[in-house]
């Protein structure tokens, strides 16, 4: 559901502006946190980018509707918070250059796909010590999906709240609760559990070939890294070639 | 949404319309201009003219049909949701929450089609952190290798069956091959990164300004501004019944 993106014209000034205001102010946070990390935390940056782009590029088949994987959780745990707030905005805004999501709501796009993301690392951090890093990544995955689409929801929920009366604030309202009734829960709920599901297992898989071939790339669990002195604090180890066939 | 990507960057590069010799910055502003308006404006009579006019621009600049009807078509349903919770009240509303997110994203296309990526980003980097600009080059330039690469993947996927497992199967098998993947562009940047550094990599990717250099054709992109502010002038008070 978080892969619906919000486009230009829809949602009131009162809802976007300010949402934009602050997702650029989280940005330049972001910015300032990652000020350190080095050109090559840009490159693995870019890369995962990329690669959440091209994986959105790829329809996965769920019976009969197609479902575009964001990869955000992924993204987040390997990256870290900041680190993966920065590639969600990037990928937003490159998703609106292609007319997929407006520039106006390019701030709310960017909290919907990067609030997942930046949840991630840290839910990562504490379950892995009881799940392992498969099934960590899998729950983490799972939440941050959750999130996402909560925080989607949440939007359009505020936004009805905030759309000028033209038509009758009332009438928004109640259309809007009677077609979520209907249709909502008899559809939308159910697609939103198998999108969730789906990223998750594509998480899961992706982490236990990370931890069996390169599980450097894979974050230490958070008490582990209290006790490290030189520890990576926002992103993977160091990455050294390494062949992977 | 694959070969969008890769059409896009084709059209952008060679194509040889008036808009594609206008420089960046005034295209820029232009596409800020229709964008404000569109979502600004309350009357469907400005609307429809922009609408008209971003169509023009984009038939133009030789848009591809497919790609314009993918941009005015993409923003539908989530417009939907909105559109339903009018359909009570009266007809100019629901058109206008149709034709606003289309005249955004047709612009967005054109923008984008007639527009280079390194004159598009470089004015978007300068207003941004360095390292989010320097990623928006970075992660254009990795995009069309993972394109190709996750491509592959998917194909190899499905003609070895791995689509047809059980759903609880199917699904780690994607993860584990994304792996594969998201390995490769590990290594990939690592060695982009070595290479940015023997080239001499001053910490700022794109430091070229061809984006400001004006020319001729820049003369239009101020005639279609002002158009589209003249036509929000006339028209702002048409809001129909």
């Amino acid at each position: 559901m978080s892969h619906l993106h919000i486009p230009d014209g829809i949602l009131p000034l009162a809802l976007w502006a300010p949402g934009l205001a602050l997702a650029l102010a989280v940005l330049f946070a972001t910015a300032r946190a990652s000020l350190g990390s080095g050109p090559r935390q840009l490159a693995l940056q870019s890369a995962l980018g990329g690669m959440m782009l091209a994986l959105m590029a790829l329809p996965v088949p769920i019976t009969a509707f197609d479902y575009c994987m964001t990869l955000a959780g992924p993204v987040g745990v390997l990256l870290g918070s900041a680190a993966g707030y920065e590639v969600s905005f990037v990928v937003t805004l490159m998703l609106a250059l292609l007319g997929q999501g407006g520039f106006t709501v390019v701030g709310l796009n960017a909290f919907v796909l990067g609030l997942g993301a930046m949840v991630a690392r840290p839910l990562y951090e504490r379950t892995v010590p009881a799940l392992g890093p498969a099934r960590a990544m899998a729950l983490a995955t799972a939440l941050s999906q959750l999130l996402s689409s909560a925080c989607w929801v949440g939007i359009l929920l505020l936004s009805v709240r905030l759309t000028p009366g033209l038509a009758g604030e009332h009438v928004i309202a109640e259309s809007l609760l009677r077609a979520w009734q209907r249709v909502g829960a008899a559809v939308v709920l159910p697609l939103l559990l198998v999108a969730v599901a789906v990223e998750s297992f594509l998480g899961y898989g992706l982490a236990r070939f990370l931890a069996r071939v390169r599980p450097d790339l894979l974050p230490a669990p958070a008490r582990d890294r209290a006790g490290t002195p030189a520890g990576p604090a926002s992103g993977p180890g160091p990455v050294e070639p390494a062949s992977t066939a | 949404m694959i070969n969008t990507f890769a059409q896009i960057d084709h059209l952008a590069s060679a194509g040889r319309s008036v808009w594609h010799r206008a420089s960046a910055l005034p295209k820029l502003l232009l596409a800020a201009v229709y964008v404000g308006l569109a979502v600004g404006t309350p009357s469907w009579g400005v609307l429809l003219v922009l609408l008209a006019t971003v169509l023009g621009l984009c038939v133009s600049a030789r848009v591809p049909r497919q790609l314009a009807l993918a941009a005015a078509s993409a923003p539908l349903l989530f417009s939907a949701i909105f559109v339903l919770a009018h359909a009570r009240t009266d007809w100019v509303q629901p058109l206008v929450l149709i034709a606003r997110p289309m005249v955004a994203s047709l612009t967005a296309v054109w923008l984008v089609s007639s527009t280079p990526y390194p004159d598009l980003f470089a004015p978007i980097s300068r207003v941004l952190p360095r390292g989010v600009g320097d990623s928006l080059f970075l992660t254009y330039r990795a995009l069309f290798a993972l394109i190709a690469r996750v491509e592959r993947m998917g194909s190899a996927l499905r003609l070895r069956g791995a689509l047809a497992r059980p759903m609880r199967e199917r699904f780690p098998v994607l993860g584990e091959a994304v792996g594969t993947v998201v390995l490769s562009g590990f290594e990939r940047s690592h060695r982009l990164y070595q290479a940015m550094h023997l080239r001499g990599h001053s910490g700022r990717i794109c430091g070229c300004r061809h984006y400001l250099e004006l020319t001729r054709e820049d003369f239009w992109v101020v005639v279609l501004a002002l158009w589209a502010v003249a036509a929000s002038l006339v028209l702002g008070h048409w809001r129909g019944a």
